[in-house]
């Protein structure tokens, strides 16, 4: 089931000044399929995702779950949350202290008045699907952090909603456990086809879990799309600094090839992936640092060669991780870690065009 | 022994004296022949108390003034904490004040004032009823159980909200929302996810309330003796002080089983505070709860609130001013104006033994506070500091005085002082309040420690402050809020204290309250009314001063 957001917007008052938390918000979720919206904290994510369960009212736009509509404020509709039939994943969890993790997960059936043995049929399958059985009776405060989330999840999926909605469900679990979890997560959701709407401000969370990413930056929504295009094809500025690292450059249209766009840029001439701007105009180039290679002594490719000099090389484990410099640029590296380079050398390093991206200045 | 594990034990000896010696005292007194402590063992007295005719009829009385008033309490608190944390009602500062007012005024006064109202032969509105509907008897009589319930319900109301408020403000709002998102509506939510999340805390509220009733002795005195309706607190002191068969020894007896039974309760209380504690979940986000538009029942309800306010702060103080300043009880009127004057302020103020009291009530409230305030300093911070198993028994012993009925352990100090110079002197009353009210100057103080990090002075010492500099330099800053309200808490309390006065002054130690019981007894509703003014103008002037001192003094 799809939900479509309509010029959304809200505000909120603080000291005489307007703070727009959601400005002008246009989105489609796709149905069945799981959507993250990604950004900085105070980007609105959040609000955005407490707008469309209801806890939140927005000041203008529309909503639209399915083909219901459950908040417009020109229609005067508001559907509130309890009637909006789906679930949600709080990033405290919302363990309740006072049930056993039973009642915590059969709640939302209880609500809904379905029978008993229906209820504890419902709930011993969702256990196991969550690999929590013999786990009924145990009193929800006395359980893990990572088996609350699962108690969470459970009650979530328990009344087999239309939407999952989950706000940054994972940020509380410490970082080993909070991979295996999101491993897991992913495997639940794409077993059941359900649709997801998943909060969120950790990159690697979005781009190992999501089907799509909304990036969101104050109050508005940046960029939308699948993964790899955020990752490696994006177009605004804000995300390439944003997913992942980047180092910009500034750099200005020098010629426009069939496939490839030609700059000039402060450490020398690249050629870049298409984009159509037009010759002359200020651009910026972004390179990510796990993209420059080292050059190797036979390379025979046409990628960009930058040559530079090591000014910082640290050791992080898995890579190593530095600055390099050409004439007054920095540009951040990311080697193999078993390199032997040290500070001062001068190096060749080769970026392929695919990986010199260009955006709006 | 190092010197912190002395200074424990010396505070143990000296708390377990204050605590356990007059328990002992009234363990031995009730078993023991005569009117003293020493005489032959004997079962006597617990005979003829447990065999007293009247006794049923009694605890009836109590069992049911008890659970009424603090089911009173415990439902308006309930009703208050919601109001102001969930509820988009106006000028919630007046919360406040309804929960910090009742310290200024007297629980003993409070009680006058609503017999001036509504006593059956002359109250005030009893008597404008009558004017106005031409009725011929009076339509409310203070002097019954539903009149003492009423009283005392709302005079222990802001100590349930204490407690019920802060569970609510600190209560997981996630808890409520995703009970929403799984379809609960508003009425279901607060039924199944809110009230039984907060019910430790509730339940807290209310047998606090029970060993508060089960102590109280204002309202049982001036308004159940009059109307003859004795519970346990009146009984006992009907026992000790009227009459010719005074016995202190039946007292005791009677008294044992309603100590026994509150340190039970606080038992309780201990435990399920604890219990609301691990309740509460840190929010990550300071979401701030989604409170509930009133929309048309905003007015009704800003409206019962603004009468509680009347009823709790501005009629009491009204009702004392007016009786002080007319002759005899009437209806406000021309009349009434014209024959105004201030007589019985006059003969209050020419009373010796008024002035005597007013003397000794505000000796006991500022020294009694100071010197119950310093030994509260030393056993918070051991308490809070030094985690030894002598601290926790020095712990469980502060606590123990919470549950302690006044008029009941009263009766064990006076066994305790008789055999020494300071019976019958102002000094037994300063030792009796502060042992009785140590935990009301412990608690604020052992929470400001728990909020001073020990990195905070540690952090002093790494810098070369000595011990002392970094009392003087970082302790004694931090805790003035503590300090100060600790104090405040302990001044106002030892200031109206009735219910261990009543047993332990003796001509020369009179206290105000003591003298405004008598006034009321003897039926001197202006005289009364006029000392009662005076002492509310005292504690709401040391309150305001020092907190004002406080404000200045913070860092």
């Amino acid at each position: 089931m799809e939900i479509q957001i309509k010029e959304l917007s809200k505000y909120y008052y603080t000291d005489g000044k307007i703070i727009k938390a959601l400005d002008n918000i246009n989105i489609k979720i796709p149905g069945k399929r799981i959507c993250t919206l990604l950004g900085p904290s105070g980007c609105g994510k959040t609000t955005l995702l407490r707008c469309i369960v209801g806890l939140e009212k927005p000041d203008s736009g529309e909503i639209k779950i399915g083909d219901e509509v459950v908040w417009c404020n020109k229609k005067g509709i508001n559907i509130p949350t309890e009637k909006r039939g789906l679930a949600m994943v709080f990033q405290t969890y919302a363990i309740w202290p006072h049930m056993n993790v039973y009642n915590n997960i059969a709640y939302p059936l209880q609500i809904k008045n379905f029978p008993k043995e229906e209820i504890y049929k419902r709930v011993k399958k969702i256990l196991n699907f969550v690999k929590l059985d013999g786990f009924e009776k145990r009193l929800a405060t006395n359980i893990s952090g990572g088996q609350q989330q699962r108690v969470a999840l459970a009650r979530a999926l328990i009344a087999e909603p239309k939407v999952i909605l989950f706000d940054e469900p994972l940020s509380n679990l410490d970082a080993k456990l909070r991979e295996e979890t999101r491993k897991e997560l992913r495997n639940f959701l794409s077993e059941l086809k359900i649709t997801a709407a998943y909060v969120t401000h950790d990159q690697i969370e979005a781009l190992a879990l999501s089907d799509v990413i909304a990036v969101m930056n104050s109050g508005y929504i940046v960029e939308v799309g699948s993964p790899r295009q955020i990752y490696f094809n994006t177009t605004h500025q804000f995300v390439a600094d944003f997913i992942g690292r980047a180092n910009l450059i500034k750099a200005i249209v020098k010629s426009q090839k069939k496939d490839k766009t030609i700059v000039d840029s402060e450490i020398g001439t690249f050629i870049c992936q298409k984009r159509d701007f037009p010759v002359e105009s200020k651009v910026i180039l972004c390179i990510r640092p796990e993209f420059i290679y080292l050059k190797e002594d036979n390379y025979s490719g046409e990628g960009n060669i930058i040559t530079g000099i090591i000014e910082n090389l640290v050791f992080v484990g898995e890579t190593c991780e530095g600055e390099m410099s050409i004439g007054n640029k920095r540009l951040m590296i990311k080697i193999e870690s078993e390199s032997s380079l040290k500070k001062g050398d001068v190096v060749n390093f080769v970026v392929s065009s695919d990986h010199c991206l260009l955006v709006s200045d | 022994m190092n010197s912190s594990s002395r200074n424990t034990v010396i505070l143990l000896v000296i708390v377990g004296f204050l605590t356990v010696s007059p328990v002992i005292m009234l363990l031995f007194g009730s078993f023991s022949r005569g009117l003293s402590v020493s005489g032959a063992f004997t079962l006597d007295k617990y005979i003829a108390a447990y065999t007293d005719p009247d006794l049923g009829e009694i605890i009836n009385n109590t069992v049911i003034f008890v659970f009424g008033s603090s089911l009173l309490a415990t439902l308006l608190a309930l009703f208050l904490s919601y109001l102001n944390n969930r509820t988009d009602i106006t000028w919630k500062f007046l919360f406040r004040i309804i929960s910090i007012t009742p310290m200024m005024i007297p629980h003993i006064l409070f009680s006058v004032s609503w017999v001036l109202l509504l006593n059956p032969s002359n109250g005030i509105f009893n008597l404008i009823l009558k004017q106005l509907f031409g009725l011929k008897n009076s339509l409310f009589n203070i002097y019954s159980l539903g009149g003492m319930i009423l009283v005392e319900g709302l005079l222990d109301m802001p100590i349930a909200y204490l407690i019920i408020a802060p569970a609510m403000a600190s209560f997981d709002v996630n808890l409520e929302e995703s009970s929403r998102v799984c379809g609960a509506n508003t009425l279901q939510t607060l039924i199944r996810i809110t009230l039984p999340v907060l019910r430790p805390a509730i339940l807290a509220a209310f047998i606090l309330c029970i060993v508060r009733c089960m102590a109280s002795f204002a309202v049982p005195s001036v308004i159940g003796m009059p109307g003859r309706i004795y519970v346990l607190a009146t009984h006992i002191y009907r026992t000790i002080s009227i009459g010719f068969a005074i016995d202190y020894g039946k007292a005791a007896a009677i008294g044992m089983s309603v100590l026994v039974i509150s340190v039970i309760l606080i038992i309780i209380y201990r435990y399920l505070t604890a219990e609301s504690e691990k309740y509460v979940t840190i929010s990550s986000r300071g979401y701030r709860p989604a409170v509930i538009e009133l929309k048309r029942a905003k007015v009704p309800l800003f409206f019962v609130l603004g009468l509680l306010l009347f009823i709790l702060i501005v009629l009491p103080v009204l009702v004392l001013v007016y009786t002080s300043l007319v002759p005899y009880s009437m209806i406000p009127s021309s009349r009434a104006l014209s024959m105004m004057n201030l007589n019985h302020w006059r003969e209050v103020l020419k009373d010796p033994i008024s002035i005597l009291s007013l003397k000794n009530s505000i000796f006991l409230g500022i020294f009694g506070a100071t010197i119950g305030i310093i030994l509260s300093i030393f056993v918070a911070y051991t308490i809070v500091r030094i985690k030894t198993r002598t601290s926790g028994i020095l712990e469980s012993l502060s606590f123990l005085s919470f549950s302690f009925p006044g008029i009941v352990i009263g009766v064990g100090f006076m066994w305790f002082f008789v055999r020494t110079p300071i019976y019958a002197t102002i000094w037994a009353l300063l030792i009796g309040y502060i042992a009785t009210y140590i935990p009301y100057g412990i608690r604020p103080l052992s929470s400001a420690f728990i909020q001073i990090h020990k990195h905070l002075e540690e952090s002093s010492r790494v810098f070369g402050a000595k011990p002392l500099t970094t009392m003087r330099r970082i302790i004694v800053p931090l805790l003035i809020p503590g300090i100060t309200s600790g104090w405040i808490l302990m001044a106002t309390m030892f200031l109206r204290e009735l219910s261990l006065s009543v047993v332990l002054a003796r001509p020369g130690s009179e206290v105000m309250a003591v003298q405004i019981l008598r006034f009321a007894s003897d039926g001197l509703w202006g005289r009364l009314s006029a000392l009662g003014i005076i002492m509310i103008v005292i504690s709401t002037s040391l309150v305001a001063l020092v907190t004002f001192i406080g404000i200045k003094l913070k860092p």
